[in-house]
């Protein structure tokens, strides 16, 4: 069974704007998946509609096996801890330590606070920061900030990464880091789903979707294309 | 134990928030602090007005008179008849046979009647009775005590019988009044603490808004997002509570000197006490509930807003 299954959703903004457009797709658990495209496709929406940010204005959505139109408010936080969620946006909180960011989703399941401290200072060993666990974020370069959304999104152990232009306003060298990190996660099993627009990253992927106007308009494997 | 956990967590993240923004949270404490003064001092007033008020008020009391030519013996046995009547109306009382040798003595006893009673040469007060009501003061009851006192006055050897129903009437409408006047201004004054926290935890809510948002999207569930703005809720009606605790108890202190002078000057000993333990619990508790009030309905606005 798929872990990410779309089947001819669209999602449709106030004034009749689609964002996505009857789009179906499959993820199935431990791929490396990539959705491509240009500004505006609908790539974000994508990620949004995984994370239960919005809900699809028609057809199914299911995430590790729960439908996401049924899902009740209440459920949703539980599903989502299931999800590591690097955003587009910068989403670190500035007034914390970069410690107390990457402990924050253990606190918020009711983990103690010295378990969560040692595991978020693992988590920040693993992106390579663990000198920095004291300094506020905003004093970080984007791609310490970018490393620090990473240790957040794994140090509660996701089944699913959700990484929303991860490389964006990063310079090659951090682009590469940040992908190799992800990568790394996903060898170990966790299903990425990274949203890019940066076509040097694409050899590493186990399946890429193309989107253009809020269609899926190709899939690529690694050795095939299927236009759609 | 999480649940423990969670909660031990939500008192500190609501230290933490109060140490973000002091000043603010100071200035809200002295607003619900002066809006709760007014209905905390009504409250320690009635309570020390209640035994002064049950004694005027639900212990009126019926003078019957007796004719002066009546035998002491015809006038002794005059208890069983009022006893009887009392119970046929319904209306619970006490009743004293008080001699016209007693009533001159105790007039006696008033310093400034004694040159009066010595020029009056032989004793000019009748035997009577004192009828003493116990119970409630509803208009019921004062037409059940006015039913009572036109019977009595029926009663051969009986000359007069004296009730200031109007009095009576009066002065439980204005207790009645009172008492409303005060549920009144108290209700809208707690509106007014509930309003003001609300106000207070909207601010924080909104200042508070990234990290709520990306606690949402790490999958924190309502109640670990409320759980500090409920706690700092309870903090500020507490220390507000205590604040205006304090301000009442300086009130009394200070009015207690003229009020005890003012009673004085009737005759009586009245003063404002301190509230007892029970009462500052009581009022601290009130205090919080109105706290936690506040912020649990601005915290459920807001959650309901936002996904």
């Amino acid at each position: 069974m798929s872990i990410i299954l779309f089947s001819d959703v669209s999602q449709i903004y106030p004034g009749e704007i689609r964002a996505i457009s009857h789009v179906s797709l499959a993820i199935e658990e431990g791929e490396l998946v990539f959705l491509m495209g240009p500004s505006g496709a609908g790539k974000s929406t994508l990620l949004k509609l995984m994370a239960g940010i919005e809900t699809p204005s028609s057809g199914v959505l299911q995430i590790i096996g729960q439908d996401m139109k049924q899902l009740h408010r209440a459920a949703l936080p539980y599903l989502r801890r299931k999800l590591g969620l690097i955003l587009q946006q910068n989403s670190l909180l500035n007034d914390r330590s970069v410690l107390a960011n990457v402990m924050l989703p253990l606190m918020v399941v009711g983990a103690k606070p010295e378990e969560a401290e040692q595991r978020a200072r693992v988590a920040l060993t693993r992106v390579g920061l663990a000198n920095k666990a004291g300094v506020l974020p905003y004093s970080l370069s984007g791609g310490e900030q970018q490393r620090v959304s990473i240790a957040r999104a794994i140090v509660h152990k996701p089944r699913i990464i959700l990484a929303d232009e991860p490389t964006a306003n990063l310079d090659r060298d951090s682009a590469r880091l940040v992908l190799d990190m992800l990568q790394a996660f996903n060898n170990a099993g966790v299903t990425c789903v990274i949203s890019t627009h940066d076509e040097r990253l694409l050899e590493r992927a186990s399946k890429i979707f193309v989107l253009e106007h809020g269609r899926i308009t190709a899939m690529r494997m690694p050795g095939n294309e299927v236009g759609l | 134990m999480k649940w423990l956990i969670a909660h031990w967590r939500a008192v500190f993240d609501a230290s933490l928030k109060i140490k973000m923004a002091p000043l603010s949270f100071i200035f809200n404490t002295i607003v619900v602090a002066l809006a709760l003064a007014l209905p905390m001092s009504g409250w320690i007033v009635l309570q020390d007005l209640q035994p002064l008020s049950n004694q005027v008020l639900v212990d009126p009391e019926i003078s019957i008179y007796l004719s002066m030519d009546l035998p002491r013996d015809k006038a002794e046995s005059l208890a069983t008849d009022f006893k009887r009547l009392s119970n046929q109306h319904h209306v619970t009382a006490s009743l004293t046979f008080i001699p016209r040798e007693s009533a001159l003595e105790n007039l006696n006893k008033q310093a400034d009647l004694t040159d009066v009673v010595s020029t009056l040469g032989a004793n000019p007060l009748p035997d009577a009775y004192v009828v003493k009501l116990t119970g409630s003061t509803s208009e019921a009851r004062v037409k059940q005590v006015q039913d009572l006192a036109t019977a009595l006055e029926k009663v051969e050897g009986v000359h007069t019988v004296q009730l200031d129903t109007l009095w009576l009437k009066r002065l439980a409408a204005v207790f009645t009044l009172a008492t409303s006047l005060f549920w009144f201004v108290a209700a809208t004054l707690c509106c007014v603490v509930v309003a003001v926290v609300f106000n207070t935890i909207r601010l924080q809510l909104l200042t508070h808004a990234d990290e709520i948002n990306v606690s949402r999207l790490l999958g924190a569930t309502d109640a670990f997002i409320a759980r500090p703005f409920y706690y700092t809720g309870a903090y500020l009606g507490l220390l507000a509570g205590l604040l205006s605790l304090a301000l009442v108890l300086i009130g009394i202190q200070l009015l207690n000197q003229p009020v005890a002078a003012l009673a004085q000057s009737y005759g009586t000993v009245f003063q404002l006490s301190w509230p007892n333990l029970g009462t500052v619990i009581f009022l601290l508790l009130a205090a919080v509930v109105l706290g936690f009030l506040g912020a649990s309905l601005s915290v459920w606005r807001s959650l309901r807003r936002s996904l």
